[in-house]
C-alpha cells in the first residue's frame, strides 16, 4: 500500500481504535508500528476502562461516550477481547467526605453511581477488610484485555482492506508547504495527506520530527502479578487516595491501591507513579509498598504469592489531559496521545473525535480541552523540564 | 564479604577457593544440604567420580570463613550504594544479607520440548528421576524409558538401573558420528574415555542397549511411541515401535537459571547453541563491577567447567593469583563443552512433534494452536506479543520451561530466525522467587 | 534409622521417611496424580523435579502452590490437591 488515505503510527489500542474508525468511514488505512502489535504501554496496561477516577470535566465526558464505544467495537469486530462490565468499588478508609462529594457530582454528570455503607460494600467485596466503613460502586466501569483487543481490532481493519506493517520505524516526516505529505520508514516511504500520531510516549519525538512539538512525557508505573489464587477480589478496588494522585504532578514517587482480580485467577496490584524518565530498573520498595497497601485492603491477600512484577510508562502531558487534534501548526497531523494511565479507556472515544473532526461531521463533545494548540502559549522549557 | 549464591560444583568450588585467603564467605543455597542438583547429596554422594564431590564438602564444613545459609531462597538483590543486598526467604521469613562482591553460581535445569502427552502424569525429565532418586531415595517407575539428547542420559538410566528399575529404552537423539567433528576435544581431555567406559560397562551390566536417532514422540496410558529421527529432528513416519512402560524421562541439555544476573543487570549473549548464557571475562567476572558468575550460567558445560570456572571465580574475587594452568585447564574444559554443543544439536524438526492439540505453555495450558492463532491470526511476532494474546510463559514457573520453546515455534511460523534480543528479553524475571504479600509488605509472616 | 512420617493427602493418609519430599513419598506410594490442571481438568504429576516447573503444586496446611517436590514431608501435614 504505497498510497494509503490515512497512515496510522502506533498500533498501541489509541492507534488501532483511530485505524479502525477512519476504516469503518471508508478510508484506505496503513498502519504502522516500529515494533509489533501492542508493544508499547498497551502491552504493559491492565485494560482499565474507567470512570470512577474521572472529576467531572471533559475527560469524563470523554470517558463516558467512550465506554460506550468500546461495546460498539466489540458488537463491531467480534467478541474476543475479555470486555466485562465489571465494576469498580472505591472504598475510604478514613474521612469519607471528599469520595462521597465526588461521586455525587460525577453522578450529576452522567455516571452511574451507588453509594455503599458497610454492610453493602462487605457483601460487594467480602474479603475487603471490616475496617472499611464505606464506599461507592461505580457499574460502568469496565476492563478489556488491551493487547488482544488492539490485535483484533488490527486484523478488523486489514481484512476491511487496510495494511498493517510492524517494525517499521519512522524516519521521517515530510512536510511541504506546513503539511504533511508522508513518511519515510525502515520498511520503505509511504504518501498521505493524513497521518495520526499514535506513539503514547513517543509522540513528542515524532511530533518533532515534523517540526512541531508536544509536551508528552513518561511516568512510570509498576504492576504486581500473584499467583492464581480462589477468587477473592470480584470487581475493580481502589482506594479514593487514587484519584488524587492520578491528578497530582509530583514527580516524587506516589503510590495507592488499586487491587483486581483477573479471568486467568491471578491478582493485579497498581498503581505506582513516578516520573523518571525511562529508567526500565526495578524497584523493590515500590513493591513492598504497593504489598503492604493491597493487603491493607485485602488482608486475606497476605498468603498469596507475588509471582511477577512489571513496569510500564505512561504518557501524560502537563495538564493531564490528553492529546487529540490536528497539529497546533503542521496541517494533517493529527494526535491523539498523552492520554497517561487511561489510554485503553479513552481510546475509541478520542478516535471518534479525530475522524469526525476529519470528516468535519458533528463531535460529541467540544474537543477544544484536548487540542493540541493549547502547548503554544506554554514555553518548550517548561514543559520539557 | 562475598556472598556465594548456589551450592552445586560451581558455588562450592567458587567458596572453597576464595575462603584459600582466609575471606569471610556466606554460601547460600536453597537445599538443606550442599551440592546442587548434580550432587545431589542425602548424606552420601554416589556416581562418578563423586570422590571429588566429598572432598569439596568436608573442605567447605571445615573452612572457618564460610557460613553455610542452607535451605534459603534467593527472591531479589538490590544495589545500596557499592554493595548488594540479597533477599532470601527462609523457614516462611524474609531475609537478608549485604556484600560488596557476588558470586552467582545458580546452575541449569533440564531443557524440556514439547510432544504429544509430555504433560501426562509419568512423563518428566531425567533431572526429575534423578532427584526423586538421588533425593528421595525414590524409583519413579519400574519401568522407564530415558530419552533426550545428551550424556546426561547415561549417568541417569544407569543409575535407575542401579537402583531396580527396568530401562525399557535408552534412545538418544542424536548420531555418535557428530563426534568425528569434535576428535580434538576428546584428545584434550582424554579423562573423558575413562568416563565413556564406566559408562559403557554399566549399560553392558544392566543390560541396557543404547539407541542413537531416536526420539519420543507421543506418551500415553503407559505407552510411549518411539521414533526414528533425522538429524534435523524431523520424524521418520514410517517407523515407529510402542514401548510399555511407567515413565518417560526426555530431556534435551540444559537450560541455566539467569534470574539472579538478570536482576542485578549482568550483561548476556547467546551462546552457539541458542542458549541465553552471561558473559564473563576469562576471571569469570560479570559486565557488573563485583559480580562474578561461574558455571552452567556462563555457558552449559557440565560439572567439570563449572569445578574449574568456580575456582578461578573464587579466586578472582578474593584477589588471589590464578596459575596459567587453572586457566588452560579452564579453556580445555570449554573445548569439551564445546564439542558437546556440537555434538547434541537440538534440530529444528522438534517443532513439528506438537499436534494442534498439545500444550505448549504447561503452566497456563496454552496449545500449539493457540500460539499459531496468535502468530497468523492476530500478528504475533515473537513470543513476547505471543506470550500476551495467549499468557504462554505468564504462569507459576514464569517461563522458565516454555518461553525459549514458544520463541523458536514463532521464530518457525514466522520464518524469522529468534533474535538475540528476544532471546534475551525472555529470562528478564524480577521476582526470582514467590513471595508472600504479607512478607513483602511488612515483614512479618 | 530413619524416622517414619504419616501425612495426608487429600484425607488419605501416607506414610514415608523423613528427609522424603512430598511428591517422592506420594509416588513411592503409587500415587502419581498430584493436581487436575485449573482450566482443562486435566491431571498433573511432577515434571522437572527440582521446582523449577512448579507442576507438582500441591496446598499443604492451607498454603496453596507449594511445590511438592521440593517441601519434605513432615508429620500430620495436610495435603490437598489444588482447586
Amino acid at each position: 500500500m504505497q498510497n494509503p488515505d490515512a497512515i496510522v503510527i502506533g498500533a498501541g489500542i489509541v492507534g488501532a481504535s483511530v485505524a479502525l474508525s477512519l476504516t469503518n468511514a471508508g478510508f484506505k488505512v496503513l498502519v504502522i508500528d516500529r515494533g509489533a502489535v501492542s508493544s508499547g504501554t498497551t502491552g504493559a496496561g491492565e485494560g482499565n476502562i474507567l470512570v470512577s477516577d474521572k472529576d467531572p470535566g471533559p475527560e469524563l465526558t470523554l470517558a463516558l461516550r467512550s465506554r460506550d464505544l468500546w461495546f460498539e467495537m466489540q458488537e463491531d469486530v467480534g467478541d474476543a477481547f475479555e470486555l466485562e462490565a465489571k465494576g469498580g468499588v472505591v472504598v475510604a478508609r478514613n474521612d469519607d467526605g471528599p469520595l462521597m462529594k465526588l461521586s455525587s457530582e460525577q453522578s450529576l454528570h452522567g455516571v452511574t453511581i451507588q453509594k455503599l455503607d458497610h454492610a453493602s460494600l462487605h457483601e460487594l467485596e467480602p474479603y475487603l477488610d471490616q475496617r472499611y466503613q464505606s464506599g461507592v460502586f461505580y457499574p460502568q466501569d469496565a476492563q478489556c484485555q488491551p493487547m488482544l483487543a488492539a490485535a483484533h481490532v488490527i486484523r478488523a481493519v486489514v481484512r476491511r482492506g487496510g495494511a498493517f506493517i510492524s517494525q517499521a520505524k519512522v524516519t521521517k516526516i515530510h512536510v511541504r508547504e506546513g503539511a504533511v505529505t508522508g513518511i519515510e520508514t525502515s520498511q520503505g516511504s509511504f504518501s498521505a495527506p493524513i497521518i495520526v500520531n499514535a506513539t503514547g510516549t513517543w509522540a513528542g519525538e515524532l511530533a518533532q520530527m515534523a517540526g512541531s512539538h508536544l509536551p508528552i512525557a513518561p511516568r512510570k508505573g509498576f504492576i504486581l502479578v500473584t499467583e492464581p489464587t480462589k477468587k477473592y477480589v470480584f470487581h475493580k478496588v481502589y482506594d479514593s487516595d487514587y484519584v488524587a494522585n492520578v491528578a497530582s504532578s509530583d514527580a516524587d514517587l506516589q503510590t495507592s491501591t488499586v487491587v483486581e482480580g483477573t479471568r486467568a485467577g491471578t491478582i493485579l496490584i497498581g498503581a505506582s507513579r513516578e516520573r523518571v524518565g525511562f529508567d526500565g530498573s526495578m524497584n523493590y520498595e515500590i513493591l513492598r509498598r504497593l504489598a503492604a497497601q493491597a493487603t491493607s485492603l485485602f488482608p486475606i491477600l497476605r498468603d498469596v504469592q507475588l509471582l511477577r512484577a512489571y513496569r510500564g510508562f505512561r504518557p501524560y502531558a502537563p495538564d493531564h489531559l490528553p492529546v487529540i487534534g490536528e497539529d497546533a501548526t503542521v496541517k494533517g497531523l493529527w494526535h491523539s496521545a498523552g492520554h497517561e494511565g487511561a489510554g485503553i479507556g479513552l481510546a475509541p472515544g478520542s478516535a471518534a473525535l479525530i475522524t469526525d473532526a476529519i470528516l468535519g461531521r458533528e463531535q460529541f463533545m467540544d474537543p477544544s480541552p484536548f487540542s493540541p494548540q493549547r502547548f503554544l502559549s506554554m514555553g518548550i522549557e517548561k514543559v520539557l523540564s | 564479604m562475598i556472598i556465594v549464591i548456589g551450592a552445586g560444583p560451581a558455588g562450592l568450588a567458587a567458596a572453597e577457593a576464595a575462603s584459600r585467603n582466609g575471606s569471610d564467605i556466606a554460601l547460600i543455597d536453597s537445599s538443606p544440604r550442599v551440592g546442587g542438583q548434580y550432587w545431589r547429596n542425602r548424606g552420601t554422594v554416589k556416581g562418578y567420580r563423586s570422590g571429588r564431590a566429598d572432598q569439596l564438602f568436608s573442605k567447605i564444613s571445615s573452612a572457618k570463613s564460610i557460613t553455610h545459609i542452607s535451605e534459603a531462597t534467593v527472591w531479589s538483590i538490590e544495589k545500596e550504594g557499592d554493595l548488594f543486598r540479597v533477599n532470601y526467604l527462609q523457614g516462611g521469613e524474609e531475609s537478608s544479607l549485604t556484600a560488596e562482591k557476588l558470586i552467582l553460581a545458580t546452575g541449569a535445569y533440564d531443557r524440556s520440548l514439547p510432544f504429544p502427552g509430555w504433560d501426562k502424569p509419568g512423563s518428566m525429565t531425567p533431572g526429575a528421576a534423578q532427584a526423586m532418586l538421588k533425593g528421595s531415595g525414590v524409583l519413579v517407575g519400574k519401568r522407564v524409558v530415558v530419552a533426550g539428547t545428551g550424556p546426561f542420559l547415561l549417568p541417569v538410566a544407569t543409575g535407575l538401573a542401579e537402583s531396580g528399575a527396568e530401562i525399557v529404552g535408552l534412545y538418544e537423539a542424536n548420531s555418535p558420528i557428530r563426534w568425528l567433528l569434535s576428535l580434538h576435544a576428546l584428545l584434550l581431555n582424554p579423562g573423558k574415555f575413562a568416563e565413556l567406559f564406566y559408562y559403557g560397562n554399566l549399560l553392558k551390566r544392566f543390560k541396557i542397549s543404547l539407541k542413537f536417532n531416536r526420539a519420543v514422540s507421543s506418551f500415553a496410558d503407559g505407552s510411549a511411541t518411539v521414533s526414528h529421527i533425522n538429524s534435523h529432528f524431523m520424524v521418520k513416519s514410517q517407523r515407529e515401535k510402542i514401548v510399555h512402560t511407567d515413565v518417560v524421562a526426555v530431556g534435551w541439555g540444559f537450560l541455566p537459571d539467569l534470574t539472579l544476573g538478570g536482576i542485578v543487570g549482568c550483561a548476556q549473549r547467546v551462546d552457539s547453541d541458542g542458549t541465553t548464557i552471561f558473559a564473563v571475562d576469562g576471571e569469570q567476572r560479570s559486565s557488573v563491577e563485583n559480580v562474578w558468575i561461574a558455571g552452567e550460567a556462563t555457558g552449559i558445560g557440565g560439572a567439570d567447567l563449572s569445578l574449574i570456572e568456580g575456582e578461578i571465580a573464587g579466586l578472582s574475587a578474593s584477589s588471589q593469583s590464578i596459575s596459567p594452568s587453572k586457566r588452560f585447564t579452564r579453556i580445555r574444559k570449554e573445548i569439551f563443552a564445546n564439542a558437546l554443543k556440537r555434538s547434541y544439536p537440538i534440530g529444528d524438526g522438534w517443532q513439528s512433534w506438537p499436534q494442534e492439540s498439545t500444550t505448549i505453555c504447561r503452566c497456563e495450558e496454552v496449545t500449539m494452536h493457540e500460539i499459531r492463532e496468535s502468530v497468523t491470526e492476530l500478528g504475533a511476532e515473537d513470543s513476547r506479543t505471543a506470550k500476551l494474546f495467549t499468557r504462554a510463559g505468564m504462569g507459576l514457573c514464569q517461563g522458565r520451561v516454555c518461553s525459549r520453546n514458544v520463541s523458536e515455534i514463532v521464530g518457525g511460523l514466522t520464518h524469522c530466525s529468534v533474535t538475540d534480543g528476544e532471546r534475551i528479553a525472555s529470562s528478564n524475571r524480577p521476582i526470582a522467587s514467590p513471595i508472600s504479600l504479607g512478607l513483602l509488605g511488612d515483614g512479618k509472616k | 534409622m530413619t524416622e517414619r512420617i504419616t501425612f495426608t493427602f487429600n484425607d488419605k493418609e501416607f506414610t514415608c521417611e523423613s528427609g522424603q519430599s512430598i511428591a517422592a513419598a506420594l509416588i513411592a506410594a503409587d500415587n502419581r496424580e498430584l493436581r487436575k490442571t485449573r482450566f482443562g481438568n486435566e491431571p498433573r504429576s511432577i515434571f522437572c523435579g527440582i521446582g523449577i516447573c512448579f507442576d507438582c503444586v500441591v496446598e499443604i496446611d492451607g498454603v496453596a502452590n507449594q511445590r511438592s517436590c521440593l517441601v519434605e514431608a513432615k508429620q500430620g501435614m495436610k495435603v490437598v490437591s489444588a482447586t
